[in-house]
């Protein structure tokens, strides 16, 4: 799934507040030292993110241009839908389960 | 900082004026909130920021400018002190601080709150017809919304979203009779308001303003987002629509109707999400690194559904 900010870029801004923010208020020696493990850590994520191949939106992209062309035949509601909820799935799990 | 300040309201209010230390306050991207007090006067200094919130917005001085008309106009504003070409290098404007809640779950659930969420729906649509009674000419620069423009700003973010396309593409087949356009606040809804224990106390952010269907003012507030978890009270989480409406057309003599507010409830869930998007770029692009911002652009999803929902709702 293409999602904008990706994995990796959603990764590099934890990574960025973490580092530049909370690390140079942190005056316990161990708390410092765990935070510098802890951003190594993300800084792998990072990496074994960035190696995977990308996204391939193009049916997205071919979708949304139907759309916009007024081409939308009956069950594009239901497809565009399903495709929400499986990202929301990920971005948002708890906001599915309040929905009523 | 101080300095500056003490300069500034110095010359601005036309005497010497002891000011307490700025407090910058958190919140707002696009324009810094400073806490202030003058010889005793609650200030608030909004200031620039480095970066705009939206190519969409208006200038600084433009929002000012508004603030005073709607003053004017007698709608609860803070009262406007004036503005600033040069605060300490960039533009700002002086307003009074007003005293009360501003956090939007703070006012749909707080118990304290809850006579003035009885009294909020009624008093929103007191102050909506007074905005919407502001002579345009009064405000040359204001923008006029069209549709159109929303495909425009989605063009830019440049990711496909087809839950939003498929919204813009409803709202361009099923648009209700053009109604004459009114001075819009464009961003009427909880958390933009400043509220006590008897109510409304003031109506903040006015740099959305525009020339719109005084409906999509008014059904704004009634976005899923601004229920604040309150997702049954369609009003902002605080109240039904009913009441809110009813007052507003015994105010201004129109005739709202129900399927007009549907209409710009989903032009408004549209808006928010290209927003979510929009300001996610701003991180993306460098303009404005922040963890808050990029998480925001994930939030999409969520209008996004409520944008399917609504379309079912309307059988499309």
């Amino acid at each position: 799934m293409s999602e904008r900010p990706t994995a990796q870029e959603l990764t590099e801004a934890v990574v960025e507040f973490l580092g530049g923010e909370i690390l140079p208020t942190l005056t316990d020696r161990r708390l410092r030292f765990r935070m510098l493990v802890a951003l190594n850590a993300l800084g792998i994520v990072h990496r074994e993110l960035d190696a995977l191949p990308a996204e391939d939106d193009s049916e997205l992209r071919e979708l949304v241009r139907k759309i916009r062309e007024g081409d939308v035949p009956p069950g594009t509601l239901r497809r565009v839908k399903s495709h929400v909820e499986a990202r929301l799935r990920i971005a948002s799990p708890q906001f599915l389960e309040r929905y009523r | 900082m101080k300095d500056a300040f003490q300069a500034g309201l110095s010359e601005l209010l036309g005497r010497e004026v002891e000011i307490t230390e700025p407090v910058l306050l958190a919140g707002g991207a696009s324009k810094e909130a400073w806490a202030v007090d003058a010889d005793g006067e609650r200030l608030l200094v909004r200031r620039a920021a480095a970066t705009l919130i939206h190519h969409r917005t208006l200038t600084l001085a433009q929002e000012y400018a508004v603030i005073e008309a709607a003053f004017e106009a007698g709608v609860k504003v803070p009262r406007p002190y004036g503005y600033i070409a040069d605060l300490a290098g960039r533009e700002a404007f002086v307003m009074e601080r007003l005293e009360g809640e501003t956090i939007g779950r703070r006012i749909v659930q707080m118990d304290e709150l809850a006579a003035a969420r009885g009294r909020l729906p009624v008093q929103l649509a007191e102050e909506l017809a007074k905005i919407h009674a502001i002579p345009a000419e009064r405000l040359p620069f204001l923008p006029d919304a069209r549709l159109e423009r929303r495909g425009e700003d989605l063009d830019e973010v440049g990711e496909p979203h087809p839950a939003i396309e498929l919204g813009l593409w409803w709202l361009r087949k099923n648009r209700p009779p053009e109604r004459p356009r009114v001075v819009n606040h464009g961003d009427y809804r909880i958390g933009n308001v400043v509220v006590d224990r008897e109510g409304l106390v003031g109506v903040l952010d006015w740099e959305f303003a525009r020339l719109d269907d005084p409906v999509r003012d008014l059904a704004f507030g009634m976005v899923r987002a601004w229920r604040f978890g309150v997702a049954e009270k369609r009003l902002g989480g605080i109240g039904d629509a009913g009441p809110f409406v009813e007052r507003y057309n015994e105010l201004t003599g129109l005739d709202v109707r129900p399927e007009e507010l549907d209409y710009w409830e989903l032009a408004g869930n549209v808006a928010w999400a290209i927003g979510t998007l929009t300001q996610a770029q701003r991180h993306l692009s460098g303009l404005d690194r922040s963890v808050e911002l990029a998480t925001l652009g994930r939030l999409s999803a969520e209008v996004e559904y409520e944008i399917c929902h609504l379309l079912e709702q309307a059988n499309a």
